[in-house]
């Protein structure tokens, strides 16, 4: 006999309504996922410090969570994206508040060229605007449709579909004049 | 099989080591413990307020029945 999975709303859903400890379930379905998401833009050693971080934040949002949202990754997604920006505002070495970057992505690049990966590419992504880099990453690297990805930014699914689209045209442009 | 194309590629990193996932789970467990040993079971209900020294979200027991928010869209990550 086939047991049907419980989905993460129903679990998230439960936890926020006397049985708390229901979230370690959503927290194991993701984790792996949740961290590869920190770790493709800040670092392993990074990622391993704010993961707790973005587990406590999620529980402690969860009462706000819909549960008819069957899947949590794009929610948790998004509550890493906020922690990670809290982390880079926060760095001692970022600065002045006001010239504080939220998307040190010359770093990423910096890391990505010392692992030897393909520097015109991370180039053309690193020349993209901050919010096009956000859905063409979300939908390249975390798998996610269009509409999670909007989600996880917390924009309207035709916005974050045009950023993909103009994403997606730049870089081909790009790499084209690149290959030309 | 199909190679990964080359954006996707760029993004892949090893899967952490367990002793990463364990130690992140053990500080959510922490905030599961703080909230059942701090909940008045005679209440039955919270509601939420704001902790500011903490930056996060803190229970505390209160006599008025919980109402759910109604959410008409998705999930809110907040910011």
């Amino acid at each position: 006999m086939r047991v049907e999975r419980e989905t993460d709303g129903t679990l998230i859903e439960r936890s926020a309504r006397g049985r708390p400890d229901a979230f370690v379930e959503v927290v194991r379905r993701h984790e792996v996922a949740v961290h590869g998401f920190l770790a493709r833009r800040a670092g392993r050693q990074v990622a391993a410090d704010l993961l707790g971080e973005v587990w406590v934040r999620a529980f402690a949002g969860r009462d706000g969570y819909d549960p008819a949202y069957a899947d949590a990754r794009p929610w948790l997604f998004g509550i890493a994206r906020n922690v990670l920006r809290a982390h880079w505002r926060a760095r001692p070495e970022a600065g002045p508040a006001s010239d504080r970057a939220e998307d040190p992505w010359d770093e990423v690049i910096d890391r990505l060229d010392s692992a030897g990966r393909a520097h015109a590419l991370t180039a053309a992504i690193g020349a993209l605007p901050p919010a096009e880099r956000d859905v063409l990453l979300l939908v390249a690297w975390e798998q996610l449709t269009p509409a999670q990805a909007a989600v996880a930014l917390g924009v309207p699914p035709g916005t974050a579909r045009s950023r993909l689209h103009r994403a997606r045209a730049a870089l081909r442009l790009v790499l084209a004049e690149e290959k030309a | 099989m199909t190679p990964p194309d080359p954006l996707t590629a760029l993004g892949s990193v090893e899967p952490p080591m367990p002793d990463v996932l364990d130690a992140a789970r053990e500080a959510l467990w922490s905030a599961i413990t703080h909230e059942m040993l701090t909940k008045d079971p005679s209440a039955g209900q919270t509601t939420r307020t704001t902790d500011p020294a903490a930056g996060q979200t803190a229970r505390h027991p209160s006599p008025e029945p919980r109402v759910r928010r109604q959410r008409s869209g998705p999930p809110d990550p907040g910011t």
